[in-house]
């Protein structure tokens, strides 16, 4: 049987005006009728260009040099223009990642859907809106006529993703390249995007190509998978066999620098060192080479081919290795530091018998104004409704929570960038919203919030050296000489060349920056650092590299973090209790066991089967279709329980009293009228 | 959107009352009375002290200020003495014209710049496209007399096809537009300049919007490269000119002063121009206030028209 898409040996390179990328190189793949091949690769790997070499839908310089693409054994290299464009969107059709900058902001829900129609079937724009409400309804739109009419912005982010998928179907696609469809979802939406996609092809009987960074995604939904590493498949092997039995060891190091559910908490991550190279200067050999602990010179001059012992599965590899790795690297933390170098300037007030940080009631509500002349508040975002929480010194907090949830909220009340509505936050015992000018600013010292996104985080006309002392100079903390030391001293803690000290963010890897903002955060030696989603811009074999510093530094100081992030997985590793966010509410908290062993709000148990796992027996295992519909409104949640809307288990008593929170085991608390498993004790708790 | 309409007047009322008293505190502060102005630099101080009773001019400056503001509010701009007639006559009589100058160069800078600004998108950092940001960066930075006075030695003295200024015997909008060829060089002196400033705009809109992930997915359905431009970029691309044309048209009355001064278009501007000269109070009060109304004006439809050109504005 002919492959419905076969890509043979394909070479495309993109010119630039002072450098030519080699974007993708000999990439051989193919995908039957009805069947989804994942396609697994870092930032930069090459993978968006493959797809859009397949749609020959390059950017400006790019072109395919060599090499063949055929769709149902015809070939579509060398196509003009104008074939290529009747076989675009209507044989091939393309999902793209960001659904918020996808669609055309000016155009209907209905126009945008029906376009493809009217185009390649011709058909009347009765017929065509016809067409379009059928695969609205098709992706699973709830209400599709009414929707037909509405402006992209006015859906949520899942609704949007199902609308592009909706274009892309519209004509009954033969091959659909779905190039990130749900890196930009929230867990419980990409769980719904991802069945969708996998019962749309098995119904329709496309050929899938799934082109993601996320194992997770792909051990589930395909039935084979393609490791592309630097422009270069590395790896192709049925999907359990690429998870059990990888060879490539770029593979195996992808594979367990994922911090997993099940990760042992006091191992290290393993980790590639280093940085992807170049692809206008590719190396000569492999092009892993550099980050290999296996290189040996035959790798640095001679490229492997692609290469197996059996059919199914090929690796370009002169030393393979044999399946996962058995013995993650130890974590290797230095010795405690005591000696402060701000000890004189701390406030000593000694044994104060609170804990360190303690949360009480905080609310937080964003107004919602309205009115002709004058600006009434007529309702409020209920961002943070009273949440209590405490944090000792040496422990990590983690929050998790859907986007939306109000976790990043939560930790700018703490830091104390937000000033809570209600409610008090203390450090140490002391009111921070009641402190004033000095003992204000020294407050502030202790607080100290490292952000998400390394690009916007760093001011681009600053050098290093000035972002690392400015937090040093704004408190006033050493002369001139002492601070360069200091900050001398954390770039190297921190893992970086002296010589970064001279130079612009821009000149960083993602990486590297978030490094730098680490460092930034540590300068002022806080007592609670609050990090918000501190990996999620990063690459997976960067990701790790970042996790294993921040979990040295904080073992080494006497400091409380709280980490923020919608990564379960990624809180898992760092977090020593966890607490999970729902709608502003806590719904539960716990030590990371409790909530993944033990969960015990519906909410937390949803949430947890709704991840991806890059483990493909357990992905297949999963049933259900996780948390349905949407997060509701924060301007108007839910009365009593508000998670009662999506919960399986919600009876009339949700509706009408709020659960409390109750205690369920040591420092365990959910609220929750008819939790998974029977309180501890009838009596209410706070935390 | 009626209510917002209705709130934005209310505080376009307001800004323009400021307006108002502003600019009247900073002419009587340079000239506390036309008088000199009507009976001569040398006139008797008995003789000025009776025009200043006989005109109010001898109150406080808040009495003055109140009663010129209460006669605004009746449209009444008060009195030119060097001319003879009133204010409101005069505008009534030169708006049109200027009107018909300003709005003529702001459709042909539309017209050209819009297609200007997409095309060098589309072909950027090409010979075209470097050609036209130069061509756009000598206009851009050219005062626009300076523009009007090489049009004038080009098409009217060595080519001899337009003339190089304007007849007399135009006297209303009608005529202007009946007798093209006498505006032909003040319109395209105007749009001239404008071509200049919104077709660089236009071009950094449609370069934003090229880069968008919705051009690729129309390109990823199929559309011709035309099809996307024409159906998916142009209106996409188009929304900042609307906010740009409702601010440039105070900019360009300003503009026309210099235009209609030279060409000897009789319009607002000159009329300004020589008020100036002559001292004549109320015109150069009057045709601020009346910069005033437009900017706050051109403002306030500007905000309305992108609300409908854009689903994603909401008025609030």
């Amino acid at each position: 049987m002919t492959p419905a898409l076969q890509v043979r040996d394909l070479t495309t390179e993109i010119e630039l005006t002072r450098s030519l990328v080699h974007a993708v190189g000999n990439v051989d793949l193919s995908i039957e009728a009805g069947e989804t091949v994942g396609l697994v690769g870092e930032s930069g790997s090459g993978k968006s260009m493959l797809a859009l070499s397949v749609l020959g839908l390059l950017p400006g310089g790019g072109r395919i040099v060599d090499g063949s693409v055929c769709l149902d054994g015809r070939e579509l290299v060398g196509l003009s223009e104008p074939e290529m464009r009747k076989i675009r969107g209507d044989a091939v059709a393309m999902i793209f990642q960001d659904s918020q900058s996808s669609l055309n902001p000016t155009k209907t829900i209905g126009e945008q859907v029906a376009e493809p129609v009217r185009l390649h079937r011709g058909a009347s724009k009765a017929t065509a809106n016809n067409r379009a409400l059928e695969v609205l309804e098709l992706v699973g739109m709830p209400r599709p006529k009414e929707r037909l009419d509405d402006f992209p912005h006015q859906l949520s982010g899942g609704l949007r993703q199902r609308v592009m998928i909706a274009i892309a179907l519209a004509c009954e696609p033969r091959v659909l390249l779905a190039d990130e469809p749900t890196t930009a979802l929230d867990v419980t939406i990409q769980a719904q995007i991802l069945a969708l996609l996998d019962d749309l092809r098995s119904r329709l009987g496309m050929a899938t190509l799934l082109v993601t960074h996320d194992m997770g995604v792909v051990a589930g939904r395909t039935k084979r998978i393609n490791v592309m590493y630097a422009g270069r498949i590395v790896e192709t092997a049925p999907t359990a066999e690429l998870f059990s039995a990888m060879r490539h060891p770029y593979t195996q190091a992808l594979l367990g620098s994922i911090p997993r559910l099940d990760s042992d908490r006091s191992k290290a991550l393993a980790s590639v060192p280093g940085i992807p190279p170049d692809l206008t200067d590719p190396p000569p050999g492999c092009r892993f080479a550099a980050r290999c602990p296996r290189a040996t010179g035959q790798c640095r001059e001679h490229e492997p081919p692609l290469t197996g012992d059996d059919r199914g599965h090929l690796f370009a590899c002169w030393h393979p290795v044999d399946g996962p790795i058995t013995r993650p690297p130890e974590l290797t933390v230095g010795e405690t530091i005591t000696e402060s170098f701000l000890q004189d300037t701390r406030p000593s007030d000694g044994d104060h018998g609170a804990h360190l940080l303690e949360v009480t009631g905080a609310v937080r509500e964003y107004p919602v104004t309205a009115g002709a002349i004058l600006q009434r508040r007529v309702a409020s975002v209920k961002a943070v409704s009273d949440i209590s929480l405490h944090l000792d010194t040496g422990e990590t907090l983690g929050l998790v929570g859907e986007s939306g949830c109000g976790k990043t909220t939560l930790g700018k009340l703490i830091v104390g960038i937000e000033k809570p509505d209600a409610g008090r936050i203390a450090l140490e015992g002391r009111e921070v919203f009641k402190l004033r000018g000095g003992r204000l600013r020294r407050a502030r010292r202790d607080l100290q919030m490292m952000f998400q996104d390394p690009y916007a985080s760093l001011d681009p006309r600053m050098r290093v050296a000035a972002i690392l002392r400015e937090p040093l100079a704004i408190q006033g903390i050493g002369s001139r000489r002492e601070q360069e030391a200091r900050v001398v001293h954390l770039l190297e803690e921190v893992g970086l060349p002296r010589n970064a000290l001279e130079r612009y963010p821009h000149e960083f890897s993602g990486g590297q920056r978030q490094r730098i903002g680490l460092a930034r955060t540590l300068m002022l030696e806080p007592r609670v650092i609050v990090a918000d989603e501190p990996v999620s811009a990063l690459d997976v074999s960067i990701r790790s590299q970042v996790l294993n510093l921040m979990k040295r530094l904080q073992a080494e100081r006497e400091m409380a973090s709280v980490v923020i992030s919608h990564d379960l997985a990624v809180v898992k590793y760092l977090a020593d209790r966890i607490g999970v966010m729902y709608l502003g509410k806590l719904v539960e908290l716990g030590s990371g066991d409790d909530i993944y062993l033990r969960p015990t709000h519906p909410y937390t148990d949803a949430l947890i089967k709704t991840i991806p796992l890059p483990d493909p027996a357990a992905e297949r295992a999963k049933t259900g279709p996780g948390i349905r519909g949407q997060l509701p409104s924060p301007v108007h949640p839910p009365s009593g329980c508000r998670f009662r809307t999506r919960c399986p288990r919600a009876r009339d008593v949700c509706g009408e009293q709020e659960p409390p929170l109750r205690t369920f085991g040591p420092g365990h608390l959910a609220a929750c009228h008819f939790p998974l498993r029977p309180a501890q004790s009838a009596k209410d708790a706070r935390p | 959107m009626i209510g917002y309409v209705l709130r934005r007047l209310a505080v376009a009322v307001i800004v323009v009352i400021g307006i108002a008293i502003f600019t009247f505190l900073l002419l009587h502060w340079l000239q506390p009375s036309p008088v000199y102005a009507v009976l001569g630099p040398k006139a008797q101080p008995a003789a000025v002290a009776v025009w200043n009773r006989q005109h109010g001019y001898d109150r406080s400056e808040l009495a003055q200020m109140i009663s010129y503001l209460g006669k605004l509010a009746h449209l009444n701009f008060g009195y030119s003495y060097k001319l003879d007639q009133s204010v409101g006559a005069l505008f009534n009589e030169n708006a049109g014209r200027s009107a018909y100058l300003t709005g003529a160069a702001l459709v042909l800078s539309l017209i050209v710049a819009m297609p200007l600004g997409i095309w060098q998108a589309v072909k950027r950092n090409s010979v075209g496209d470097y050609a036209a940001t130069t061509l756009n960066f000598v206009l851009y930075s050219m005062p626009s007399f300076f523009l009007g006075l090489i049009l004038i030695q080009i098409f009217a003295l060595d080519l001899n096809i337009f003339p190089p200024t304007v007849s007399d015997s135009i006297t209303t909008a009608g005529q202007a537009f009946t007798h093209p060829l006498q505006l032909t060089l003040p319109i395209l002196t105007l749009a001239g300049i404008n071509i200049a400033s919104f077709s660089r705009y236009m071009r950094s809109s449609a370069l934003d919007n090229l880069a968008q992930d919705y051009i690729r997915l129309a390109r990823a359905k199929g559309l011709s490269e035309r099809a996307v431009l024409f159906r998916h970029l142009l209106r996409n691309a188009c929304l900042p000119m609307i906010t740009l044309t409702g601010l440039s048209i105070p900019t360009l009355l300003a503009g026309n002063l210099l235009i209609e001064v030279l060409f000897n278009f009789p319009g607002l501007g000159l009329l300004f121009y020589n008020a100036l000269g002559n001292s004549d109070y109320n015109i150069l009060l009057a045709y601020t206030v009346l910069g005033g109304v437009l900017t706050v004006l051109g403002n306030l439809a500007a905000d309305v028209a992108v609300t409908v050109a854009d689903p994603r504005v909401r008025l609030a």
